[in-house]
């Protein structure tokens, strides 16, 4: 029958796939499962954080899988990825939160299943996990506030105390984001020189960084610092600014220290970045996952040392 | 020999391949892995698709007439937005719930007098709603989420009314409505004659300008109500929600075997096409399969169930022509 026939033909991919997947998972059965969700792997910061982490499990013997939605703004499909992997029976959620309010309820109901939820690089919001009465084990990252504060010292020592300075925001309402501008500013606050003449959103991509940092040097053409809450931005105004033949002019300085921004730094495009260490997060979180499934207490807060790279 | 004429007739009806398409996937995930088929997880997967269900019901009207609409993602922020702010100063929640779906229906409304009235193509009246209602949405809420709502607004999320979760039970309760309307409704029929002959359509006497104008306002409606859920699901209203939503929700309504030229499909379809869309991405998640392979795995189904129910109706029409 043709019809069967076609049907067959055109469902064997599927399955194929399927089976592959299940062949995949179905020989590490014995080892304990723990889950790794990010923001986004489109993103170098946590596709680093994720070699870190893969390194710590393959070494301690755990299973790690490792998800996050396609878009970093999706709070929706990150609440589904944390409730899929609650139903999958995870024994760790190992989690950087897309929103930290917004993801309070998933983090709810992984306390309701047992499974302890470990925040990394950014927090869930303090008075919105106790509202909903959840808890979480334990944060691990850095101190972005203090990142902030040393690309703003770094600004005003390098400029003398005064500039025009742009500032690309990250995801309203972000926490990591937000705490770096909170910690920029603050080191803004006491020097008159030092003004930010425009402050926009770019959502930390690097194509919206761009546009975003062309219609401010239209606005503003004589900007001479820019500070970008994440170096994907910093890398999209680059280029902008050196569209607009002002590369000289503007010191930027970005946050992360990826590989890019690292390499724009050396050929003196770019000023500044903050370096944090996230494959150090991924491996702090693999350990502490490994001492949670062991019943081992774990310390509320981990800091993860940064460093200024100039 | 009467039950091969049951299969056929089976075979027959619009949905079969959608609903084939979904057995399968599911028979394929309930073998791979031993937790897809636990009750838990599979209120899970309802639950998770009733956010494009929602949406997916106004956007199978919409495209029955032959139309699109861009704008129901941004509309979903909209109305979000509209719902988190009445609830911030303090009105109860029946109110602001009111208030959101009255943005929904206002701006829908508008996308429909765009189109009729100002003969504008649907892609881009739409398009042009779409940038506005992210606009707006992110001017009324200054650019930032609106959170943490009052318990009577979050038992739309949590609550399971007769075991069933409330959002799957709303989606359901829609799609009969929306079943209802579209088969045994004048008004429903002419959505169908609308998308197959417009012109005929008016010819015939019917006010399609009207009819069309309501269509847009009940995706902006349905947008809303998807506001609504997402909102209490999150315990938050984000001017950023709802993008890329307008895609999945043409995508389930497209696997749902609603042709985009207009004219034949069905809700249930569409219904399906959603399902089929969170158990695959729930089905990837508890294989722990890559976030990259996700992607690829979710483009290549609906290009094959589209073509799976592409080869059904030309077998359909074959016997049917070689019966009569």
């Amino acid at each position: 029958m043709t019809l069967t026939r076609l049907l067959r033909r055109l469902m064997m991919p599927a399955f194929a796939l399927l089976l592959a997947a299940c062949n995949r998972s179905g020989d590490t059965a014995a080892k304990p499962t723990i889950a790794l969700v990010v923001k986004t792997l489109n993103n170098q910061f946590f596709i680093d954080m994720e070699a870190g982490a893969k390194a710590a499990a393959d070494s301690l013997g755990l299973e790690l899988i490792v998800q996050a939605p396609e878009r970093e703004i999706d709070v929706e499909r990150q609440m589904q990825i944390v409730e899929n992997l609650i139903q999958r029976q995870v024994r760790v959620i190992l989690l950087v939160p897309n929103g930290s309010r917004e993801i309070v309820p998933a983090v709810v109901k992984a306390n309701a299943a047992n499974i302890p939820v470990v925040t990394v690089d950014t927090r869930v919001d303090a008075a919105s996990l106790a509202a909903a009465g959840g808890r979480v084990a334990t944060f691990i990252g850095s101190d972005n506030a203090d990142g902030g504060r040393m690309a703003g010292a770094f600004l005003v020592e390098r400029l003398g105390g005064t500039a025009q300075i742009a500032v690309l925001e990250g995801v309203p309402g972000h926490e990591t984001a937000d705490a770096r501008l909170r910690g920029f500013r603050a080191a803004l606050a006491g020097v008159t020189g030092m003004q930010v003449v425009a402050s926009q959103p770019a959502n930390m991509e690097r194509d919206q960084a761009f546009n975003v940092t062309q219609n401010i040097l239209q606005s503003h053409p004589g900007i001479t610092a820019l500070f970008a809450c994440n170096d994907v931005m910093a890398l999209g105004a680059l280029e902008a600014i050196a569209a607009a033949g002002k590369a000289s002019q503007v010191s930027v300085v970005g946050f992360d220290a990826q590989d890019d921004a690292r390499k724009a730094i050396s050929e003196k495009r770019m000023a500044a970045t903050i370096a944090q260490n996230p494959r150090e997060m991924g491996r702090m979180a693999v350990l502490t996952a490994a001492r949670l499934i062991k019943g081992e207490s774990v310390a509320a807060e981990q800091p993860v040392p940064i460093s200024l790279v100039k | 020999m009467t039950s091969r004429a049951t299969v056929r007739r089976l075979l027959s009806s619009r949905e079969a391949g959608t609903v084939l398409g979904l057995l399968v996937l599911c028979v394929g995930l309930w073998i791979a892995t031993p937790f897809f088929a636990t009750a838990a997880n599979l209120a899970n997967v309802a639950e998770q698709s009733a956010i494009i269900g929602v949406i997916a019901i106004g956007m199978t009207f919409v495209i029955l007439t032959g139309g699109i609409d861009l704008s129901v993602g941004s509309l979903v922020a909209l109305a979000g937005v509209v719902i988190g702010l009445a609830l911030q100063r303090g009105l109860p929640v029946s109110v602001a719930v009111a208030l959101g779906l009255l943005a929904g229906v206002v701006a829908g409304t508008l996308n429909g007098l765009m189109i009729t009235r100002g003969s504008l193509p649907p892609f881009i009246a739409t398009l042009g709603m779409m940038s506005v209602a992210r606009g707006a949405a992110l001017m009324l809420s200054d650019g930032r989420p609106i959170s943490g709502f009052p318990d009577a607004l979050r038992v739309v999320a949590t609550g399971s009314p007769l075991g069933i979760p409330a959002p799957v039970l709303l989606m359901l309760l829609l799609y009969a409505l929306a079943y209802f309307v579209l088969t045994r409704t004048v008004a429903g029929r002419y959505v169908y004659a609308i998308g197959g002959n417009e012109e005929a359509t008016r010819l015939s006497g019917v006010n399609v300008a009207f009819h069309k104008t309501v269509v847009y306002a009940v995706s902006g409606l349905a947008s809303a109500v998807c506001a609504m859920l997402l909102v209490a699901r999150l315990n938050s209203a984000q001017p950023v929600a709802g993008m890329g939503y307008e895609l999945d929700a043409i995508a389930a309504v497209v696997i749902g075997g609603t042709s985009l030229l207009g004219g034949s499909g069905s809700v249930i379809g569409t219904l399906v096409g959603a399902l089929i869309m969170s158990v695959l991405r729930n089905g990837l998640n508890l294989l722990g399969v890559s976030s990259y392979l996700q992607q690829v795995a979710i483009g290549v189904v609906i290009i094959v169930a589209v073509l799976i129910d592409m080869a059904l109706r030309r077998r359909v029409q074959r016997s049917s022509s070689h019966s009569a």
